[in-house]
């Protein structure tokens, strides 16, 4: 029977293209010793060169490792697998304890292996996705596409009981990506800190501003009230920004101050809405890259250089694309994550 | 990201099967799980991402195949992980991480579409699966392969309209008024489109579904 059933023949099967003789030779050839685990081998072989959904991995396992971590608190004897085999009374007793004893362990190793997860708390959005978090101390916080916080999970912005350590003890966030704050401000005037990888620091008292921290520029626009600026370069000083003002970090880590009128239009993605200001397509398909995951391919310079300028809603991929399509009178073609446009 | 109600192609049927050297390709997929053990060898933490990296997106594309909507297969996607290290049954795996995750998720899938379908979900249905214990003979994996493939045939034979209201309800999530309102339909329209395809799905579960549930309950 081997001889009949190969790959070929199981992918065949998979995708319910066989005969029903085919079909019997494959029931008997998974009789056969190993020939399971070979079944589902060809099964992940074939599942993955025809994948029907995407799904972000890392985010699920995350989550999954956070629902561990909060099911600590349950009572001991639900973690108990319910199907072992008991004896007697008295090997039950002996048993639950070493269950007990080896659960206890495992806990404890676990929640020092996973000490980051325990204490921090990552927020990710995936592509195409706008998720908005409250924390703790009543900061809200909406995070764009493809961008992720990380902040402490417990007792977030609490840890000032003396007034004047306060400073010592800011509200801390790690920021990737983008995002708009609407930052509380508290009676001990307890500062909340954005961190971004590019080195770029945030001090805040209580205000309403815009983060876009990516690979290819880190800018910041402030709406109202006053934040200060730190780059972690040395001999730069500390840079106060005041309302509608427009700070970008350049790639040599250099700080530079403009002002701009719409300081809203920043943050416009909140309501899916695209703002464009004279906006090349070039740089529109830096942030379809950035926000939908796709791989922009423009046929040429000249067609890069176009510009786009207006407010647009679209509230997926595929209207944004309609809609630069349209307004340009261009064509363009969509093959998964990869976009050509093409006059 | 799924665009079968843009009028892509979801279900690629036709695709002929590439040649490939299978002696290679075979190798290269027991080095994955070689790779997973020896993860699981350095930390538990370690092999359980890798896990997740390597298997994740397939056993959720293989749920949907049952279930037919994304964040439901997900979900028994997450919940068979979260059994495999919340049991401790990934130090115990016998064959291999593929085999158990594969498994577990088929039986789950199935579980679901089948509480769906005969209409007595209960809360804790789902969580009263024993992964690590499943008896799976030649028969059942067939009868699970079978399944799939007439729901996907079922789905596929819909009337176009129906087909794609069914799509936009279950893999993009909207409301029934939502989709009424985008297609110009009125909601009795739409959700007389809805019970026909369920009605479609339940009719196949009951053919094949029945002898499923009677080898497993």
């Amino acid at each position: 029977m081997d001889d009949i059933v190969n790959k070929a023949v199981l992918f065949d099967y998979f995708s319910g293209r066989v005969s029903p003789l085919q079909k019997k030779s494959v029931e008997s050839w998974l009789d056969g010793p190993g020939n399971r685990e070979l079944y589902y081998q060809w099964l992940h072989e074939w599942e993955m060169s025809r994948l029907q959904v995407t799904a972000n991995w890392q985010y699920a396992y995350e989550k999954t490792m956070s629902r561990l971590t909060d099911s600590t608190d349950e009572p001991q004897e639900e973690q108990q697998p319910n199907h072992w085999k008991i004896g007697t009374l008295r090997q039950w007793i002996n048993r639950s304890w070493l269950i007990a004893a080896s659960l206890l362990l495992t806990l404890a190793v676990c929640s020092w292996l996973f000490r980051d997860v325990l204490f921090y708390k990552t927020v990710r959005t995936g592509f195409g996705e706008i998720q908005s978090l409250t924390l703790s101390d009543g900061s809200t916080i909406v995070l764009n596409a493809n961008s992720s916080l990380r902040f402490l999970r417990f007792g977030f912005g609490e840890w000032t009981l003396p007034t004047d350590a306060s400073y010592q003890n800011p509200r801390t966030v790690e920021l990737a990506g983008e995002a708009d704050f609407s930052i509380r401000h508290l009676p001990d005037h307890q500062p909340f800190i954005v961190m971004t990888p590019k080195g770029l620091d945030i001090l805040v008292l209580g205000t309403q501003f815009t983060v876009f921290s990516r690979e290819r520029a880190t800018r910041v626009v402030l709406r109202s009230g006053s934040i200060r600026l730190s780059s972690q370069r040395k001999n730069e000083r500390p840079l106060l920004m005041h309302p509608g003002d427009l700070a970008v970090l350049n790639q040599q880590g250099r700080l530079a101050l403009t002002r701009t009128a719409h300081p809203e239009t920043m943050a416009s993605w909140k309501n899916h809405r695209f703002t464009f200001e004279l906006t090349s397509l070039r740089e529109i398909a830096n942030m379809l890259h950035e926000n939908y995951g796709l791989t922009v391919v423009i046929e040429n310079p000249q067609l890069a250089n176009r510009t786009i300028s207006g407010s647009f809603t679209a509230r997926n991929a595929n209207e944004i694309l309609q809609l630069i399509a349209q307004l340009l009178q261009i064509n363009y073609a969509r093959d998964n994550d990869h976009v050509s446009f093409t006059s | 990201m799924i665009t079968g109600s843009k009028g892509q192609p979801l279900f690629n049927q036709g695709d002929p099967i590439r040649p490939v050297n299978e002696h290679d390709r075979t190798t290269q997929v027991v080095d994955n799980e070689h790779i997973i053990r020896s993860a699981f060898a350095n930390s538990p933490e370690k092999g359980f991402e890798s896990l997740f990296r390597l298997y994740y997106l397939p056993l959720c594309s293989h749920a949907v195949r049952f279930v037919y909507t994304q964040e439901v297969a997900e979900d028994i996607v997450g919940d068979v992980f979260y059994q495999l290290w919340k049991t401790g049954a990934y130090a115990t795996i016998q064959h291999t991480y593929r085999t158990y995750l594969y498994a577990a998720v088929r039986h789950r899938a199935h579980n679901y579409l089948r509480d769906e379908l005969t209409g007595n979900r209960t809360a804790s249905s789902l969580d009263q699966v024993d992964d690590g214990r499943l008896d799976e003979t030649p028969q059942t994996l067939i009868e699970y392969d079978e399944l799939f493939q007439r729901i996907e045939k079922v789905i596929h034979e819909l009337p176009p309209q129906c087909q794609r209201i069914f799509l936009m309800s279950r893999f993009e999530n909207r409301k029934n008024q939502e989709i009424a309102d985008e297609l110009g339909l009125a909601l009795k329209t739409v959700e007389a489109h809805m019970a026909r395809a369920l009605q479609q799905l339940r009719r196949v579960f009951l053919t094949i579904g029945s002898i499923l549930f009677v080898v497993f309950s």
